[in-house]
């Protein structure tokens, strides 16, 4: 392998790799303040998909340009989600966690196969094929602002986090519910509002991943799995690590890709995924206790 | 109405009631062994091929569910991914017969053995390392998602292309026929098989155990039972018995592949739901489940002309969040209560 | 040699020393009381001689046999059995069952556990309640369930961890009867207590721990009036007892 195929695959990692980290924060943003683990995550992104989608198809509007309406709406199904459903068996039995989520996650994909159908969509925009180069690289445009896009919208939900009331508030839950309740903070609120900026952040990815794919109602499966793996790697609750392991676990497979072919590189993120379980269980990030 | 058929003079009626109800485990089989009946008499009734398929996948499920119900809901394990297990016999069956020529009705038995060799391998990593909870969830659907990607580029198994039955060599030694009633037949066999070995692990020493380990491991240990060895058993058995209905899977089903086996929604269908919605961890939960869940999936889906698999889905995903929220116990929970008011009435009171 | 032997456990979390060199022994028909003030590292002290955890440094000899590294439910086997200071029945399944996974300790028969479960139900006073889900039970019940479920395991010696804890005065005494007979049949009592109306009636030796460390250990006479002791827990409750 040539040293320009070597950088260009780990450009292309990274890009890749930087949608990963929008839904792993998304998703390591909703267990370290509620505490579970979303098994619908990735029909967050698939929902974020199908509004590019309809987007484009429907209203003519760049896929680029409706995330905002990709925020909004999914936000409010997140909202929705958890008022209605999350919120009931927070403090239940794991097993009942899994299962209702498995089920919100089930009824998403029939819905969205009922509305759009389950023959795969995709939509080609003109400049999908447009590349610039740097440095002997091509970057094509779409990854490219994909890339750009993440890293705006992680550092702005960072910021939130870091500087906002809000954010702290959120940051304190994510600490201990008991003392953030005797401070007067209104943690139910907070877990509406996680799970909406949760489920948002994700639809954001599927957004930024749509002029690049084949859109079926089960694509936030695979999406979901890798998640998993990027959330664990990066400690369970690390918003950095979220973002860190994104980016590693897109160059690991795109470099997988390469050697063993498209349809199987997944088994080198679940190789990763199962060694992490095994032997580093807290992650990059974490401390092992006792 | 009952009320009077207790108090008639008829004391036949009345000892017939006591015995079925003296203990809840008792009523579950009884309405185990009258559903079953049901199912066997249905080809009676039913001629159509179409609903005697919905049966058939219904009775299988029943007995997958029961595979599940023994791990993780004796035991409270959170193994999810128990397809891996399904598939794995699946697979071994088929190429038995495919590639050596050997009859399904020793692959079945081959299939249990590969299926727990499976799970003695799952079972050893997660005790080891210690997967607790959701990380054992998330570890079994790695392993899944991994093994999908293996058995897509092992060509021996067929790859992304899957393996079938050749449907022209009808006979019973192929496990092949021209008809579908002999199949239900078979899924009523392992059902029956299936109940029978439940009750009897559910009123023994193992069973209680399995239970303790639910409700409380520390304490389980505090009392002398080594619950890594019975977290093993428990998934052990379950592997071997699903492996087994695997190998039935995929005679019935005549082709598989391994993105359609490998796969979180059929894991969904035929593992989690009956189960769940039956009641996890009660005896009859499985059954119930998996007669009231897939003939009215298919119900619904006759109804709506738009949407195939899109219904069933939304069917399925309404049903577990419904179940969840609102009967935890499932159906069986819902008869207990009933069993409950019908006991004190016969017996004058109360038992757990 | 005692039945129970604790020979200079010390358990480390990191920087911190719950248990630092601690010695205790329990012999059959005796009741032992283990004090201390909150923190004082009493539970920590059972976890490690019950299996839960595994000592820095120590050993746990029980009947002769070395048992330091043994997992809990080795430990059951052998004859020592622990409660937990926060009750934690089997909240699904009747009491009857609860016990009767106590019971299935020393045997593998169905009919025999059964038996040995309402022999110890009845011990407990708590034969009518056999067919109620645990679940259902109140807090003075639930400590009497968990004390049957650690006998029916047939222990030689049992650990018990705060028995009565949150109870009121007149279940106390109660439960102070319980333990009573139980040492009567033989059986070896290590108590972790904070009541000191129990400590009193039915210790007959009691080791104070401070900080992790031994502080004092005698009759609870002599306690009583040990300065350190009196120090230890800022007087009031000890006095009281006294009195």
């Amino acid at each position: 392998m040539s040293v320009q195929i070597f950088f260009q695959m780990l450009v292309n990692g990274l890009f890749n790799g930087s949608i990963y980290a929008l839904v792993a924060v998304g998703l390591t943003l909703i267990y370290g303040v509620l505490r579970i683990t979303n098994f619908a995550h990735g029909e967050f992104l698939m929902l974020g998909i199908y509004v590019a989608y309809w987007a484009y198809t429907m209203l003519n509007i760049d896929p680029y340009l409706s995330i905002p309406i990709a925020i909004i709406l999914v936000f409010i199904v997140g909202v929705l989600i958890q008022r209605f459903l999350v919120q009931k068996i927070l403090d239940d039995h794991p097993m009942n966690q899994i299962v209702l989520l498995v089920g919100v996650s089930t009824l998403l994909v029939g819905l969205a196969q009922i509305f759009f159908g389950a023959d795969p969509k995709s939509i080609h925009v003109p400049y999908e094929t447009e590349v610039f180069t740097l440095v002997g690289l091509r970057f094509s445009i779409p990854r490219t602002v994909a890339f750009v896009a993440s890293l705006i919208i992680a550092s702005g939900l960072f910021s939130f986090l870091q500087f906002t009331k809000t954010g702290k508030a959120i940051r304190a839950v994510s600490q201990s519910r008991a003392a953030a309740n005797l401070m007067g903070i209104d943690v139910k609120f907070i877990y509406l509002l996680t799970f909406g900026i949760g489920a948002a952040i994700t639809a954001v990815g599927g957004v930024l991943l749509a002029p690049n794919t084949r859109m079926i109602p089960s694509i936030g499966s695979g999406y979901s799995v890798i998640a998993f793996v990027v959330v664990v790697l990066g400690t369970m609750g690390n918003f950095i690590g979220a973002l860190v392991g994104g980016l590693i676990i897109g160059v690991v497979e795109t470099f997988a890709g390469f050697f063993l072919g498209s349809d199987v590189k997944i088994v080198a993120s679940m190789l990763i995924f199962i060694l992490i379980l095994l032997f580093k269980p807290e992650g990059l990030f974490g401390r092992k206790i006792g | 109405m009952i009320d009077m058929a207790i108090k008639s003079s008829n004391g036949f009626i009345d000892k017939v009631m006591r015995y079925i109800l003296n203990t809840w485990e008792r009523t579950q089989l009884v309405i185990c062994f009258v559903l079953v009946v049901l199912i066997a008499m249905s080809p009676l009734v039913i001629r159509s091929p179409y609903y005697i398929g919905i049966i058939i996948l219904a009775t299988l499920y029943a007995y997958i569910g029961i595979t599940w119900n023994i791990v993780a809901g004796f035991t409270g394990q959170l193994l999810i991914a128990h397809i891996i297990f399904i598939a794995f016999g699946a697979y071994t069956t088929i190429v038995l017969q495919n590639k050596f020529g050997i009859s399904p009705w020793i692959g079945l038995l081959a299939s249990g053995v590969v299926a727990a060799l499976l799970g003695v391998i799952v079972a050893f990593i997660t005790l080891r390392y210690g997967l607790k909870m959701d990380y054992f969830g998330l570890f079994t659907i790695a392993l899944m998602t991994a093994l999908r990607s293996l058995f897509l580029k092992w060509d021996f198994v067929g790859g992304g292309i899957g393996m079938w039955v050749s449907l022209a060599n009808t006979s019973f030694a192929n496990m092949i026929f021209q008809h579908k009633e002999p199949y239900l037949y078979i899924a009523l066999f392992l059902v029956v098989l299936g109940l029978f070995i439940q009750y009897r692990i559910y009123n023994s020493k193992m069973g209680r155990y399995f239970v303790a380990i639910r409700e409380d491991e520390d304490a389980a240990s505090a009392l002398g039972v080594n619950t890594a060895l019975y977290k093993t058993i428990a998934v052990v058995i379950s592997a071997t018995m699903a492996g087994i209905g695997g190998g039935f899977y995929v005679m019935y089903v005549t082709f598989i592949d391994p993105n359609q086996l490998f796969n979180l929604g059929l894991n969904v269908e035929m593992v989690m739901a009956a189960p769940i919605i039956g009641g996890l961890g009660s005896i009859a939960g499985p059954l119930l489940g998996a007669l009231l869940n897939k003939p009215l999936a298919e119900l619904i889906r006759g109804f709506l002309t738009v949407g195939t698999s899109g219904t069933s889905l939304i069917v399925y995903g309404t049903f577990l969040i419904v179940t969840i929220l609102f009967l935890p116990r499932g159906i069986a929970g819902l008869l207990q209560n009933q069993y409950n008011k019908l006991r004190i009435r016969v017996y004058g009171e109360e038992k757990g | 040699m005692a039945l129970l032997e604790v020979h200079g456990i010390t358990k480390r979390f990191g920087g911190l020393v719950a248990v630092n060199s601690l010695d205790v022994s329990v012999d059959t028909g005796h009741i032992s009381a283990l004090i201390g003030p909150n923190g004082a590292g009493k539970t920590t002290a059972f976890n490690v001689i019950a299996g839960f955890y595994q000592p820095t440094e120590g050993k746990v000899i029980f009947d002769g046999m070395d048992i330091t590294n043994m997992r809990p439910d080795q430990v059951c086997k052998l004859g020592l059995t622990r409660t937990f200071q926060v009750v934690r029945p089997f909240r699904g399944i009747t009491v009857l069952d609860n016990v009767m996974i106590g019971a299935y300790n020393r045997t593998n028969n169905d009919k025999i556990a059964r038996e040995k479960a309402y022999e110890v139900l009845k011990f407990m006073k708590m034969e009518k309640m056999a067919n109620q889900t645990a679940s259902g039970l109140p807090i003075a019940l639930r400590k009497r369930l968990e004390i049957a479920r650690a006998l029916a395991t047939e222990p030689k010696v049992i650990l018990l961890d705060e028995a009565m804890a949150g109870l009121r005065p007149t279940e106390t005494d109660e439960i102070i009867e319980v333990v009573r007979d139980i040492s009567k049949q033989g059986i070896g009592i290590l108590l972790v207590e904070h009541v000191m109306k129990v400590v009193m009636s039915l210790a007959e030796n009691v080791l104070v721990i401070h900080h992790g460390v031994k502080i004092a250990e005698g009759t609870p006479d002599e306690i009583v009036r040990n300065e350190l002791v009196i120090d230890a827990y800022l007087g009031e409750v000890v006095t009281d007892a006294a009195n």
